[in-house]
């Protein structure tokens, strides 16, 4: 009786795993098959069921139909499709040519970003955070969602350039970095409600924006490409109409949750910092901090941190090792406050110190 | 006049739809052409179609560029002008709300509970399959209705949320005399005039799935149960192009524990029913009047009396609305037709003009001894609910998901139908208008420029009414109470509400209108000018008896209530500079800054601020930009007004009552004070320009300490049709909990 409920499961699963266009011409159907194996259910007592009206061998309560509105649906043309999206060619990192529509968005679900690989504003963080949900992800990542990033930066970022930033940042497969023709790309971000308009103000010019879309479904959902990728995760998961996933991880029980406990340096480091660095961790596309507050001058440090971009102009030596031997992966520039950063360097020795201690009993012992 | 530009009308509609029509395709073959590279750059170029830097001139309003593809209205609605049909303004009578049932508890089956109803049932599998609880609300103690046996509710109110349908139990709760002559047996059509086509099942998504919209009747004293079922499409794309079928429901400003809020991310799926608990209770009931001594603290008994309640008789509140809040959808959700209003009935607010025993004001509102209703008459009492739309070649709603600056409509709609007109007795009449709209803001005057009363902001009674020839803006969410006498025109006149704020964009005003201006049809606005006509048919049978007391609900002085922690949001996209760098700005996302922290983006497992339960505080609410406009609402209790500016004086005389949304005015700042008590959980606060609030500024915070059940930080529920599950808060400002 048990294995019904676990098939019922499984067939629910196995049609979120499928990939999404397979899913929306069929689901119809599908829902329909599902709906006519259950015809009268106990509501407390899944597994007791009857092809008749009837009551519950268990608890005696009547068994009720399952909803039949699923039947007959088809998904209709969403005005969001072809007449809307321009079908422009775009280049992949691998050089290989795609159009903005057919390839990349038909059928899909899309989580798109805009960068260029020469900023030193919010994009590094973007990619990293984009490559933080990845790993979430999994291999669900080229299969049944979609990351783009496309360059508004096409002259300089030459499939070539996005190749070797993809790299850096370690970007698994499933994640194309576009680039392509300046008006086309204009019109995506237009059409993506994504342009901004030139701000002489605004060096960088560009909001990082992640936009989720569930193409077929004709749903999107903008939000910002700096947000906790474990909440970014649910919401796209939420966009997917995937919500088996939501239930991963989760905390099971309505029970209170810890108090959680941050000093201001603990939290700029796990809002700015560790989706590049770790600390004791191991390099990941930035260096293990572990002992940066040793081996740097906080005088330096600190500058760095606040405007790292200046000290790669200035071609500070320590400054460009780095920058070399991370590939060139540029820090980003996060608008820390001096006492931010202040509030950083000490969180970061406390860290080291921790972890020392830890290291230095583990000899004694 | 002004609809001759936008609208169609007559016999030239036809040609102008085809023109419009044609404009589009055109655009779209251009954009396709160009895309293709079909025709070159420069053929454009000499054609005149575009400029020298790829920007397509605006010919006959082609223009593919201006916000999305769609758009060739200088109005970016995202579209072609909406096509009218022919249809006249004026020539339908406005329907008045259409009043929800009030049934026994007994009648909801099964019976409410405190914890949520977690029976199983089957999931359809394009939802994934399974079983799931029948009810979407959070299980457990901690989103378990909040003093529900202390209040137990005593009114059973079922609603569905579902696809527009022909509605055949519409309940004006007046006599077709007060309805414009509206007989409410003849079965009311989902469109937004009789000469305007059906809406269809997956365009408009309304309360019970018809019009008018709905009107919700409750009184302090008589908590009410209200059930809301699910009844939408099971799959996310049957959503006719905008809209989720996901819904969380807001009873705006309710004064109640957070389960019962529509908190943005506690939302239920279709074939699932989520229980609201409103208690209707005065704020303060557990520390002030906490016997029910004071016969101002009180609603209306069936005989005419009062029942008294505990509380403080000066946060008593009137004119409520509520509307979906689905995380990044409450726009869509709420111009789909998620959206009803909600009338409260105290001792004070009898909505009964001739009982005079001390404590009723006798506003207008219609006679107990006519009706045989000791409250709650509506005779004279009007809901009014303005928003602009836009829709297709079909007629059908329509809405542009890629403009992130906020949605504007080019078709004015009161109580969900276009531009109609009221006929009205020889007396004095309230209404109580809410803004329903994405992102426009109204500036509301009489055609003639006479002078109107302001009772209520935001649904709390004024200390003292004030008269005005112009109302103030009006931002989206709140709500003005007013008074119009109309026994200064004679039968047979006409008068017109106008709209005087003219729009460029969903960012804000761009500038407000004199009353010749806005009737003469010039401002390129169609949603600027007259937009309900009324039509002064007769005297009154019984003479006009209501009154508007010069003094109506003082605040409550909290000036012995220290101030236990204040707090700055910046919304927008604040500058912030650095020491090294001082020219750079930073233009970051939509967001909140809290007490000058990082510009963060919505995300509601984010506590952001955490007051201590039983204590006041001081928020200022700062727009980080002069280039928009804010209306700030935040959830629980409705609020004082401090100052503007930082000046107490630069508050208005008809903000100077309790409010529940600031709008900020471009680069300005609202200083409020707030006090947190009575109930707990998680709140929100938030831009309602729903638009900016789905794209992220919202943000959440929790009553702190409350003891028992409701701790904090409380866990993040996370639904699932299968059952909702919950995870520790992402993420906690570090200056949330003082």
């Amino acid at each position: 009786m048990e294995s019904r409920l676990v098939k019922a499961c499984l067939l629910g699963v196995l049609i979120v795993c499928l990939p999404w266009h397979s899913l929306s011409q069929s689901s119809g159907k599908d829902a329909t098959a599902a709906q006519s194996e259950a015809e009268y259910v106990c509501p407390m007592h899944p597994d007791e069921k009857s092809k008749a009206e009837g009551t519950c061998s268990k608890c005696g309560m009547a068994l009720k139909q399952p909803s039949r509105q699923g039947k007959s649906e088809v998904a209709p043309t969403s005005r969001w499709g072809p007449d809307y999206f321009p079908n422009v060619t775009l280049t992949t990192q691998d050089g290989k040519k795609v159009r903005f529509y057919d390839d990349l968005l038909k059928g899909k679900v899309v989580a798109i970003t805009m960068i260029y690989t020469n900023c030193v504003d919010n994009c590094p963080l973007e990619t990293a955070r984009m490559l933080q949900m990845q790993k979430m992800l999994g291999d669900r990542v080229g299969k049944d969602i979609f990351f783009y990033s496309i360059s508004i930066d096409p002259r300089r970022d030459t499939p070539e350039v996005l190749k070797s930033y993809a790299e850096k940042y370690k970007a698994g497969p499933g994640w194309l970095f576009l680039t392509g023709d300046e008006k086309d790309i204009e019109l995506i971000s237009r059409k993506l409600g994504l342009y901004s308009e030139p701000d002489p103000n605004d060096r960088d010019g560009h909001l990082p924006t992640l936009l989720l879309g569930n193409v077929p479904a004709g749903v999107w959902m903008r939000n910002s490409a700096l947000d906790n990728p474990s909440f970014l995760t649910i919401k796209l998961n939420q966009v997917l109409g995937n919500y088996s996933d939501q239930r991963k991880g989760a905390v099971k029980s309505p029970s209170v949750a810890a108090r959680l406990e941050f000093t201001k340096g603990q939290y700029l480091f796990a809002t700015r910092c560790v989706a590049c660095h770790t600390i004791g961790g191991g390099d990941h596309i930035g260096p293990d901090l572990a002992g940066v507050t040793r081996l740097r001058e906080r005088r330096w440090l600190t500058r760095f941190i606040m405007t790292p971009e200046k000290m790669i102009e200035e071609k500070d030596p320590i400054a460009m090792a780095l920058f070399k031997k991370y590939k060139e992966v540029r820090m980003p520039y996060l608008r820390l406050t001096q006492s931010d950063v202040a509030s950083l360097i000490d969180y970061m020795e406390a860290q080291t110190a921790a972890l020392r201690a830890k290291e230095d009993g583990g000899t004694t012992k | 006049m002004s609809d001759r530009r936008f609208f169609l009308s007559g016999k030239t509609s036809k040609a102008r739809l085809r023109e419009a029509e044609q404009a589009r395709n055109n655009r779209l073959e251009i954009v396709k052409a160009c895309s293709h590279k079909q025709v070159s750059r420069r053929e454009l170029i000499k054609w005149g179609i575009i400029s020298g830097t790829g920007l397509l001139f605006p010919i006959n309003g082609l223009s593919p560029f201006v916000r999305s593809a769609f758009a060739d209205s200088n109005i970016p609605t995202g579209a072609p002008p909406s096509p009218l049909f022919g249809v006249q303004p004026f020539t339908q009578p406005m329907p008045r709300f259409d009043v929800l049932p009030r049934d026994p508890v007994s009648s909801l089956d099964p019976f409410p509970t405190a914890e949520a109803n977690t029976t199983q049932q089957p999931v359809p599998a394009a939802l994934g399959g399974g079983f799931g609880p029948i009810e979407g609300r959070p299980p457990g103690p901690i989103w378990a209705h909040q003093q529900f046996n202390l209040l137990p509710p005593q009114v059973g109110v079922s609603v569905t949320q579902e696809g527009a349908k022909v509605n055949t139990v519409y309940n004006p709760g007046v006599a077709s005399q007060h309805n414009s002559g509206i007989n409410p047996a003849t079965p009311f059509p989902p469109r937004f005039h009789p000469n305007l086509p059906d809406q269809t099942l997956l365009k408009f998504w309304t309360f019970n799935g018809t019009l008018p919209p709905k009107l919700l009747i409750g009184r302090y004293g008589e908590p009410i149960l209200l059930r809301h079922h699910n009844r939408l499409p099971i799959f996310q794309s049957q959503n006719g192009g905008f809209g989720i079928h996901t819904i969380t429901t807001h009873e705006h400003n309710g004064h109640h524990g957070a389960e019962n809020d529509g908190f943005t991310g506690a939302f239920f799926f279709p074939n699932q029913f989520y229980d609201y608990h409103y208690p209707i209770v005065l704020a303060g009931r557990d520390t002030i009047n906490t016997n029910a001594t004071d016969a101002r603290a009180s609603g209306p008994a069936d005989n005419g009396g009062l029942n008294k309640v505990p509380g403080d008789w000066r946060e008593t509140m009137s004119t409520h609305w509520f509307h979906d809040h689905m995380f990044s959808f409450t726009a869509q959700n709420v111009y789909k037709g998620n959206a009803g209003m909600f009338n409260i009935y105290s001792g004070l607010d009898r909505g009964a003009e001739d009982i005079n025993d001390g404590v009723n004001l006798r506003l207008p509102s219609g006679r107990a001894s006519v009706t045989g209703k000791s409250w709650g008459n509506l005779d004279y009492d009007v809901n009014l609910m303005l928003a602009d739309k836009a829709w297709d070649r079909d007629g059908q709603l329509l809405f542009d998901l890629f403009n992130f600056d906020g949605f504007l409509g080019d078709v004015m709609t009161v109580n969900l139908v276009f531009k109609p007109f009221m006929e009205v007795e020889r007396r004095k009449y309230r209404f109580r208008i809410l803004n329903a709209s994405v992102s426009r803001f109204f500036k509301i005057a009489l055609s003639d420029g006479s002078p109107m009363i302001q009772i209520a902001n935001d649904g709390n009674l004024l200390p003292h009414p004030v008269t005005l020839t112009q109302l103030d803006e009006q931002g989206i969410a709140e709500r003005y109470d007013i008074v119009i006498d109309f026994s200064r025109y004679s039968i047979g006149q006409k008068v017109w509400m106008v709209n005087l704020s003219e729009h460029k964009d969903g960012k804000l005003v761009h500038k407000n209108l004199s009353i010749a201006e806005a009737i003469s049809g010039n401002s390129d606005d169609p949603a600027v000018g007259k937009f309900l006509e009324f039509r002064i048919a007769r005297d009154p049978a019984q003479p006009d008896i209501s009154q508007v007391p010069s003094t109506l609900i003082p605040n409550p002085d909290l000036s012995n209530i220290p101030v236990a922690q204040e707090r700055i949001f910046e919304f927008g996209r604040g500058a912030k500079q650095t020491t090294f760098d001082p020219v750079s700005s930073f233009f970051g996302p939509w967001g909140v800054k809290t007490d000058g922290g990082d510009m963060l983006a919505a995300d509601f497992g984010r506590i952001s601020a955490a007051p201590r339960f039983g204590t006041r505080e001081v928020w200022t609410l700062r727009n980080g930009g002069a280039g928009w406009d804010h209306p700030i609402h935040i959830h629980f209790e409705e609020g004082q007004t401090l100052a503007r500016n930082g000046s107490a004086t630069q508050v208005p005389p008809w903000e100077r009552g309790r409010k529940d949304v600031w709008r900020l005015l471009p680069g300005g700042s609202v200083t409020i004070t707030l006090q947190f008590r009575d109930f707990g959980g998680m709140f929100m606060e938030h831009c309602h320009n729903t638009v900016h609030e789905d794209n992220a500024m919202l943000l959440r915070w929790e009553i702190n300490g409350a003891g028992g059940a409701h701790l904090n930080p409380l866990p993040t529920p996370i639904p699932t049709p299968q059952g909702v599950n919950f995870m520790d808060p992402t993420d906690i400002l570090p200056t949330a909990f003082p």
